[in-house]
């Protein structure tokens, strides 16, 4: 171990600014998506959206009807640990949920 | 079964009404999944662990072991107050998710995966089908 290590020096405001404008870029969210299925009542896929999630009666029903006419939809974006936590809740009340990172 | 399984009463209780026979009927069910979650052999067991992010080979296992007791605990929670004439909020939760649970169990097992398989089910399975849906349609409009 006879090498010095390199005297630092302090980054310039350019250095920052670039570093920052990366790290926003790399961060893409996590996304959950349910999935679309034959048998679940539309009913029950709302009132589990607004048990989950929060969301109002109208919202719950526009993810709903976006699940059934296009066979899945993005029903929450943001960390992966959240993300995970919630497609879990939602698989623990029935539905058919995955996480996905976003492109 | 009556037209309205489910009631929710004013004081906020859910009234179950439903009779000996769907009561035994309903008490199997929760148990084929609280079986199905503990039995790798279970023909309802792939379906309860599904991929959580399918990019990888294998979920955390923190997340799996949550899931599998929150299953659990909800399928037993229904299967204890399956007798009881009337239910709290939170127990509904327990009976309306265990009974969606096993909904989309049979439905992976059975291969009923799209509108035209669901045609195509014989007569025993669309009934299955059929009163799980109405037990979950009247109990979604209480909660």
């Amino acid at each position: 171990m006879g090498v010095a290590a390199p005297a630092k020096r302090a980054k310039t405001d350019a250095e920052v600014e670039v570093v920052s404008r990366h790290e926003t870029q790399t961060q893409r969210p996590w996304n959950v998506v349910v999935w679309n299925d034959p048998v679940t009542p539309m009913s029950v896929v709302v009132v589990i959206f607004r048990k989950v999630f929060g969301y109002s009666s109208n919202k719950c029903t526009q993810l709903m009807m976006t699940v059934h006419h296009e066979g899945r939809a993005i029903v929450w974006s943001g960390q992966r640990e959240r993300a995970e936590s919630y497609c879990v809740k939602l698989q623990v009340a029935g539905l058919s949920a995955t996480i996905e990172h976003d492109e | 079964m009556a037209s309205r399984l489910f009631i929710r009463r004013r004081d906020g209780r859910i009234e179950v009404r439903l009779n000996d026979a769907g009561r035994a009927w309903a008490r199997n069910v929760l148990s084929q999944v609280v079986a199905a979650e503990r039995d790798p052999d279970h023909q309802w067991h792939a379906s309860l662990h599904s991929p959580i992010d399918p990019s990888v080979d294998a979920d955390s296992p923190l997340s799996t072991l949550a899931r599998e007791n929150e299953t659990t605990t909800n399928a037993e929670l229904a299967l204890a107050c399956i007798d009881e004439q009337f239910l709290t909020s939170s127990e509904a939760w327990a009976w309306l998710t265990s009974l969606q649970v096993a909904l989309r169990s049979i439905a992976v097992s059975r291969g009923v995966l799209s509108d035209e398989r669901l045609a195509q089910a014989d007569e025993e399975l669309a009934g299955e089908i059929g009163t799980l849906q109405l037990l979950l349609f009247s109990l979604a409009e209480c909660l």
